[in-house]
C-alpha cells in the first residue's frame, strides 16, 4: 500500500514535469534549440492564472469551479504571449548564429523574466508583492479534502494534474497527427528546407511550436499552484531543469517520450525520497535524483527511452 | 548608416562645415571658461562646485574635454597629418557627443541630489550651453573621407615605450581615482569622461596606433601592465575597503579567465562553473586550520591549492566524460544541473542529511590566512613606509595567480591544442574527420578550466575567511558568463574589462543594485543580438559571428597580410 501510495504521488508529480517537458521537446524537434527559458514560461503561466483570479475572482471571494477554465485561459494567454515575444525578438534573429548564441540568449531571457516578475508584479495595483511566495487561490472540488480509495490517499489537485495531462496528451496527439497544421509541424521537424519548398510557412510553424509548449506550461503552472498552494518567481528554475531531464530521458524531440519521461522522473523522485535508506534518503536530496538520472541517461542511452527522431547534431 | 548621417547627408555637411566649426569652437570656449564659474548652489552634490575661479575635479574634467574639443577642431582646420590620415573631425564628433552626455549627467545629478533644477547656477548652464553647441557644431562638420591610418605611423622605440608608460600611468590614476569616488553619480560621470576620452582616441586613430605599438612592444606592455597593477595598493594609503573590492574583482576576473578557456576557446557552454570554484573553496576550507574544519590533516598552502585544483578537475572529468560525447547542448544543461547538485550536496553534508563534511548551510567560517614561507597573509605590512592592509597581501597573491591563468590561456590558445579547439568550434565533424581528437580536447578544456577554478576557489576561501554553500548559486555562473560575453569571448583584455565592469559597477552603483539582475539578463540578450563578439572582440570571433560580412572579412584579411599573422586573434 505504501508502494502504491508513492506511485500515485510520483505519477501526479510526474504529470507536472511531463506537461512542461512537452514544451522543450516540441521546440527542440523543430529548430534544435534548447529553450532554456521554458521554465520561466511555466512560471509566467502560473502568474497569469493568479492574475486572472485577482482581477475577476477575488473581489467576491468566488471560488467556484467555473473559475478554473477562466484562470487557465488567462495563464495560457500570458505564457503564450511571452513565449511568442521571446521567439520573435530573442531567438529568431539568431537562427543562423553559432550554437552558443541562442543558449546564452536563453539564459538572459530566463534571468530577465524572473527579475521582471520579482520586481514589477507587485507594482501593479491590487497585485501582491512577488518577492515572496504568493498564496494561490484554492478552488473547491480541486483542492478540497483528499479522496480516500481503499486506504490510498489521493489529493484532488494530484488527480486534477493527471486528468489534465491525459486530456492534453489526447488533444495534442490528435492535433499533431490529424490536423493539417500538425502534419506541417511533423514535416518541418523532419526537413525544414523541403517543407518550405512544399509551401509550409516555417516561421509560423516555429511560432506554433512555442505556443503549444507555452499553453501546456500554463496548464502545468495552474496545476502547480493548486497542488503546492503557493507560487513564486523562482519556481520555473528547478521545475524546468527536471522537465528538461524528462524530455532527454524520453528522447528529446519525441512528444510521447516527453510524457513518459516526465512520469518516470516523477515516480523515481517519489520512490527515491521514500525508499533510499539512511542519510541519503528524505526530502533534503529529492532534487538531486532527477539530475543523477540525466547524467546516467547521457552515459548509457543518449537517444532516450523511446529514441528521438532528430539526428544528433553534435 | 547612423540616423544623424541620414539626417545630415555628406552634402549638407560639406556646405555647413565652416558654420559647424564656428559653433563647435564657440562651444569649446564656453566649456573651457565655465569650469572657473560656480555651477551649483550647494557643495552637497558631487564635489564642491560653488567656488568661482578655481575648478573642482569634476569641473576640471569638463575643462579637459573642452580643451580636447578645441584642439581637435583647430587641428582639423590647419594641421595635416603628413603621410598619415588623422581622424580629427571624427574625434571631434566623438568629443561633442561625449561632452553632451557628460553635462546632461552633471546637471541631472545636481538636480536630483539638491532637489530641482533651480540649484544649477548660471555657470553650470553656460557649460551646458557649451556642450550643446559642441554637439551641434561637430555634427554639422564633415568627417574626413578616408578612415584614419595612424596605426601605420612609427616612432623611435623609446618614444613608443614612453607612450605605453604614459597610458599605463593614466590607467593607474583613473583606477585609483574611480575607486575612491564613493557616490554613484560621480562614478558614472567619471566613467563617462573616461569613455569619451577613449572614444576620441579611437576615432582619431590613436587607439589603432597604440594597439600597433603594443603589438610591437608586447613584453614592455605586459610588464607595464603588471607594474601598474602591483603599484595599485600603494595608492590606497593602507585603506582596506577599496583593496577588498579590488581583491573581489581579481578573483572574479581570474575565474572568468578560467571559464574563458572553456567557453571562449573550446566553445563549450559551462553553466555550472561556479561549482568548481566552490569545490576548490570547500576543499581549501576543510583542509585549513579553521576550528570548524572537519578533517584532521592541514597541509601547507602549496599542497592545499594543488589539491583544491585537483578535486575540481576530478569533478570536471566525472561530469565531462559522459556529456562531452553527446551534442554540445546537453553540456549546458548537465553543467547547470551539476551546479545545483553541488550546492544541494554542500548544504546536506552537515551530519544529519549526510556525512559531516561542510557543516551544511553554515559552511566553514574562521578560515585563517595563508602562511607562505613564514609570510603571514592576514597581517598588515609596511613597505617603503606605505602601509598595506590584509587585503593587499591577497591582492598580490591573486595578481600572480591571474598572471598564471592568463599565461595558461595564451599558451593554450597559440598551441596545437588551441587550433584544435578552433576547429571544433567551427565544425566539429570536419575537425574529427581531419584527425582532431575532439573528445579528448574538449575534455581537456573542461578539466583544465575546472582545475584553474579550483585553485582560484582555494585562494578565495582564505581571502573571504568563510565559505558557505549559498556563495555558489547559479546566478554567479551566469555573471561569469556575462563577463565573458560582455568583454569578448576568447580574449584576455576583453574578459578582464568585462569582469572589472561587472564587478565594480554594482559596488559603486548601490542605488541600482535592485535592478542589477534585470540589467544582466537584458545585457546577455542584447549583446547576443547586436554585438555577440563582445566589446573588445578577437578578430577571429568577429568573423565567426558575422560570416556574411564580406567587408569585415576583407578588412581583417588586409590586416593579416600586413602584420603577418592573426596576432590579434587570440590575446592582446
Amino acid at each position: 500500500m505504501e508502494f502504491l501510495q508513492q506511485l500515485v504521488n510520483g505519477l501526479s508529480l510526474g504529470a507536472l514535469y511531463a506537461l512542461i517537458a512537452v514544451g522543450y521537446t516540441v521546440v527542440y524537434g523543430i529548430i534544435q534549440l534548447i529553450n532554456f527559458a521554458h521554465g520561466e514560461v511555466f512560471m509566467i503561466g502560473a502568474f497569469g492564472a493568479l492574475s486572472t483570479w485577482l482581477i475577476i475572482g477575488s473581489a467576491n471571494d468566488n471560488l467556484s469551479l467555473w473559475l478554473l477554465p477562466v484562470m487557465l485561459l488567462g495563464g495560457a494567454i500570458a505564457s503564450v504571449g511571452v513565449a511568442l515575444l521571446m521567439e520573435r525578438y530573442a531567438y529568431r534573429p539568431l537562427r543562423n548564429a553559432p550554437r552558443l548564441a541562442p543558449l546564452i540568449t536563453a539564459i538572459g531571457v530566463s534571468i530577465f523574466l524572473q527579475e521582471l516578475v520579482r520586481l514589477f508584479y507587485g507594482e501593479v495595483p491590487g497585485f501582491p508583492d512577488a518577492k515572496r511566495a504568493i498564496p494561490f487561490p484554492q478552488i473547491d472540488y480541486v483542492t478540497g479534502p483528499a479522496i480516500n480509495v481503499g486506504g490510498l490517499v489521493i489529493q484532488r489537485a494530484a488527480l486534477f494534474t493527471l486528468i489534465a495531462l491525459v486530456i492534453c496528451s489526447i488533444i495534442l496527439f490528435i492535433f499533431i497527427n490529424r490536423s493539417r497544421l500538425g502534419r506541417a509541424m511533423q514535416a518541418t521537424s523532419q526537413d525544414p528546407d523541403t517543407s518550405r519548398l512544399m509551401g509550409i510557412n516555417v516561421d509560423r510553424i516555429i511560432m506554433l511550436a512555442f505556443a503549444i509548449g507555452a499553453a501546456l506550461a500554463a496548464v502545468a503552472g495552474l496545476a502547480w499552484g493548486l497542488r503546492y498552494t503557493n507560487i513564486d518567481f523562482r519556481m520555473g528554475f528547478v521545475a524546468g531543469l527536471k522537465a528538461f531531464t524528462a524530455a532527454v530521458l524520453g528522447g528529446i524531440g519525441n512528444i510521447a517520450g516527453a510524457v513518459v519521461g516526465g512520469l518516470v522522473i516523477g515516480v523515481v523522485e517519489a520512490m527515491a525520497t521514500a525508499y533510499i535508506p539512511g542519510r541519503f534518503g528524505g526530502s533534503a536530496w529529492k532534487d538531486v535524483w532527477a539530475f543523477v538520472i540525466l547524467i546516467l541517461v547521457l552515459v548509457f542511452r543518449p537517444q532516450g527511452l523511446l529514441g528521438s527522431r532528430v539526428v544528433d547534431r553534435a | 548608416m547612423t540616423p544623424q548621417s541620414r539626417l545630415l547627408n555628406p552634402e549638407t555637411q560639406h556646405r555647413l562645415h565652416p558654420t559647424g566649426r564656428l559653433i563647435a569652437l564657440l562651444g569649446g570656449l564656453l566649456l573651457v571658461v565655465s569650469p572657473f564659474l560656480a555651477w551649483a548652489y550647494s557643495s552637497a552634490a558631487l564635489d564642491d562646485m560653488t567656488v568661482y575661479g578655481y575648478p573642482s575635479p569634476i569641473q576640471f574634467f569638463c575643462l579637459a574635454l573642452g580643451v580636447i574639443l578645441l584642439g581637435l577642431v583647430a587641428a582639423s582646420w590647419r594641421v595635416k597629418g603628413g603621410r598619415f590620415q588623422v581622424g580629427w573631425v571624427r574625434g571631434a564628433k566623438a568629443a561633442g557627443t561625449g561632452v553632451l552626455i557628460f553635462m546632461i549627467l552633471i546637471i541631472g545629478v545636481i538636480a536630483l541630489e539638491l532637489g530641482g533644477l533651480v540649484n544649477v547656477l548660471w555657470g553650470g548652464w553656460i557649460a551646458f550651453l557649451g556642450a550643446i553647441a559642441a554637439f551641434i557644431g561637430t555634427r554639422l562638420m564633415a568627417a574626413e573621407d578616408r578612415l584614419p591610418t595612424l596605426e601605420r605611423a612609427t616612432l623611435p622605440a623609446w618614444l613608443e615605450i614612453l607612450a605605453i608608460a604614459v597610458v599605463m600611468g593614466a590607467v593607474l590614476f583613473a583606477a585609483a581615482y574611480a575607486l575612491n569616488l564613493d557616490d554613484g553619480g560621480g562614478f558614472v560621470i567619471f566613467l563617462t569622461f573616461v569613455g569619451t576620452v577613449i572614444a576620441v582616441m579611437l576615432r582619431i586613430g590613436a587607439m589603432g596606433w597604440f594597439s600597433a605599438v603594443s603589438r610591437r612592444h608586447r613584453q614592455v606592455l605586459i610588464l607595464a601592465a603588471f607594474v601598474v597593477a602591483f603599484a595599485f595598493p600603494f595608492t590606497q594609503q593602507g585603506s582596506d575597503a577599496n583593496m577588498s573590492i579590488a581583491t573581489q574583482v581579481i578573483i572574479f576576473a581570474a575565474t572568468a579567465m578560467g571559464l574563458n578557456i572553456v567557453v571562449g576557446l573550446a566553445g563549450l557552454l559551462d553553466l555550472g562553473y561556479i561549482a568548481f570554484l566552490g569545490a576548490g573553496a570547500f576543499t581549501a576550507a576543510i583542509l585549513s586550520e579553521s576550528a570548524f574544519s572537519t578533517v584532521d590533516w592541514h597541509p601547507p598552502f602549496i599542497v592545499t591549492i594543488l589539491i583544491s585544483g585537483g578535486v575540481a578537475a576530478t569533478l570536471g572529468l566525472i561530469i565531462g566524460s559522459p556529456t562531452l560525447r553527446v551534442s554540445g547542448d546537453y553540456l549546458a544543461i548537465v553543467t547547470l544541473a551539476f551546479g545545483e547538485i553541488f550546492r544541494i550536496t554542500m548544504n546536506n553534508l552537515d551530519g544529519t542529511d549526510g556525512p559531516l563534511l561542510t557543516n551544511g548551510s553554515n559552511g566553514i567560517p574562521g578560515i585563517p590566512g595563508f602562511n607562505l614561507f613564514g609570510f603571514e597573509f592576514d597581517d598588515p605590512h609596511t613597505v617603503l613606509g606605505i602601509p598595506l592592509g590584509r587585503f593587499s597581501n591577497y591582492y598580490f597573491l591573486l595578481l600572480i595567480f591571474l598572471a598564471f591563468v592568463i599565461l595558461v590561456f595564451t599558451r593554450l590558445n597559440n598551441s596545437r591544442i588551441g587550433r584544435g579547439w578552433v576547429a571544433i568550434r567551427e565544425d566539429e565533424k570536419a575537425a574529427e574527420a581531419m584527425g582532431v581528437n575532439t573528445f579528448g580536447l574538449k575534455l581537456f578544456a573542461f578539466a583544465s578550466g575546472a582545475f584553474l577554478a579550483g585553485m582560484a576557489g582555494a585562494i578565495k576561501a582564505h581571502a573571504d575567511i568563510s565559505v558557505t554553500p549559498d556563495q555558489f548559486v547559479f546566478l554567479e555562473s551566469a555573471f561569469l558568463l556575462a563577463a565573458i560575453v560582455l568583454g569578448g569571448m576568447g580574449t584576455v583584455l576583453g574578459v578582464l574589462v568585462g569582469a572589472t565592469l561587472l564587478k565594480l559597477l554594482p559596488e559603486k552603483l548601490r542605488f541600482v543594485s535592485e535592478y542589477r539582475l534585470l540589467a544582466f539578463g537584458l545585457l546577455l540578450i542584447l549583446m547576443m543580438r547586436f554585438r555577440p563578439e563582445g566589446l573588445i572582440p578577437s578578430q577571429r570571433r568577429q568573423l565567426e559571428f558575422h560570416e556574411e560580412d564580406e567587408e569585415l572579412a576583407e578588412r581583417i584579411e588586409e590586416e593579416v597580410e600586413e602584420t603577418g599573422a592573426l596576432k590579434g586573434a587570440g590575446a592582446l
